[in-house]
């Protein structure tokens, strides 16, 4: 059969699979600390099947496509003042620690609350760990200083939700803590929605290619054969 | 598969969150103590698409929002001049006891005297401890010190309890201004150095401006995740369209 009509329809999976990213980044707009995620898409070469359930080899499809790797792009952001007393923010390069049930997770999202103990913690209730290790505790006016929470260096950051990331901690990072500001989404809404434009244009296209390679597979199997 | 559609919706509801918070806020401008709420946003679960990205590809599944506590910072003072009106000037609360007997607390000092001569909230909550006005008393010889003692010339008929909680974040408010213990408050102590200003009363802490800034926000946010809904269906759409 016409594998034209395979890698029409990968192309199709890679635009609807950039789709749903792009929905996450339209939705995390206003999420502070949130970090965009790049897509590297596969180009012209061999693509290797693979089965979904044992993701064991199973072959290669010439010329198709795939979302080769997401990587998420870790430049500090814009950091805007609230005036809250518990809100925190990184000027620089660093991650806030917390101490989850799952063991230590980083953010650089700083909108953080405290429990009954009178710990700072995350949105979840995660204890935040300060720059000596310890639990950060309120002062009695309710407020935290900026100097005694953690900012730490992290390699190979990845995202699994709740604004946390897993990473293997490297030491102290060079950014300052500030209180009373947040840092900024990395959302650009004009460089989204145009990525949206353009993904589903070639969607659209995708889905051109396999309507005219399906028109011409009912010509062989069709027309050809009539004995006239 | 991740559903795109649900990943964009979640996103328009965790803005509809912030709208809801803003607009309480709003409607709270001029309540007597009122504190302004705090929206915590985050994203979602990451897993791998399946078809159409290789092992190492993650999609998000949106965000979530959701009040993570109130900014308790200390709102202007309005002096009335009203004998029964008092306005903390620290953190604290004034302890109360609501209709259904539970204690409660506020910085709404706008106080009364109720049917029965004790001295109540503008909400019909009672002081806890109960503090008697004897019948009769004229209003302006009330007077009610630093400490929350009341007395009327002289003689001492009770003191406002000024209490508060590990973590003010915890507290759930009950709608009319007044906030609720819960096991992530910690319990109510005593406030140390806690202190009353009579004739006054604490404004709301809402601030217009700052409002008015997230709710342009929130409805740009709202907006950008509805365009993805839409583009969402499109995408389905034309998946559907490859049979006709």
């Amino acid at each position: 059969m016409d594998s034209g009509l395979y890698i029409a329809a990968s192309g199709m999976l890679t635009e609807m699979v950039r789709q749903e990213q792009i929905a996450n980044e339209l939705a995390n707009a206003n999420t502070p600390g949130y970090k965009a995620d790049r897509s590297t898409q596969a180009g012209f070469g061999e693509l290797f099947l693979r089965n979904t359930r044992t993701n064991v080899p199973v072959g290669s499809l010439s010329m198709g496509v795939e979302i080769a790797d997401t990587a998420t792009e870790l430049t500090p952001e814009a950091i805007h003042e609230t005036g809250e007393a518990l809100d925190f923010a990184i000027e620089g390069e660093g991650f806030f620690g917390v101490l989850t049930e799952g063991g230590v997770r980083y953010t650089r999202n700083g909108q953080f609350t405290a429990n009954a103990e009178g710990l700072l913690t995350d949105a979840q209730g995660d204890p935040v760990i300060a720059a000596n290790g310890g639990p950060v505790r309120l002062r009695a006016d309710g407020t935290v200083s900026a100097s005694d929470l953690g900012a730490f260096e992290i390699t190979g950051a990845e995202k699994i939700g709740d604004s946390l990331f897993t990473g293997t901690a490297a030491g102290n990072a060079s950014g300052q803590v500030r209180a009373g500001a947040l840092e900024e989404s990395a959302v650009d809404p004009a460089r989204t929605m145009v990525q949206m434009i353009s993904s589903f244009r070639a969607l659209e296209a995708d889905q051109k290619a396999i309507q005219t390679i399906d028109e011409t597979l009912s010509e062989s199997a069709g027309s050809i054969g009539e004995v006239h | 598969m991740v559903s795109g559609l649900a990943t964009a919706a979640a996103g328009m509801e965790a803005q509809q969150q912030l709208l809801n918070a803003l607009s309480e806020d709003i409607a709270n401008s001029s309540t007597t103590g009122y504190k302004s709420t705090r929206v915590g946003f985050t994203d979602l679960l990451y897993q791998a698409p399946g078809r159409g990205g290789a092992a190492g590809t993650q999609v998000g599944a949106g965000s979530r929002a959701e009040i993570i506590g109130r900014d308790f910072e200390q709102g202007a003072l309005e002096m009335t001049g009203r004998p029964l009106d008092v306005a903390l000037v620290t953190p604290g609360f004034i302890e109360v006891r609501g209709a259904g007997g539970a204690v409660a607390l506020t910085r709404a000092g706008q106080l009364n005297v109720a049917a029965d001569g004790t001295l109540e909230t503008a909400t019909g909550q009672r002081l806890e401890p109960p503090i008697r006005i004897p019948a009769g008393t004229d209003a302006e010889d009330i007077a009610i010190a630093a400490d929350g003692t009341v007395s009327v010339e002289g003689r001492r008929l009770g003191q406002i309890n000024l209490v508060e909680v590990s973590n003010p974040d915890g507290l759930q408010g009950d709608g009319e201004g007044d906030f609720l213990p819960t096991a992530a408050s910690g319990p109510v102590t005593a406030a140390r150095g806690a202190r009353l200003q009579q004739g006054a009363l604490e404004a709301s802490n809402v601030e217009m401006a700052t409002v008015m800034t997230q709710m342009s926000e929130a409805q740009q946010g709202y907006a950008l995740a509805g365009k993805a809904v839409t583009t969402q269906d499109e995408v389905l759409a034309v998946a559907n369209g490859l049979i006709r």
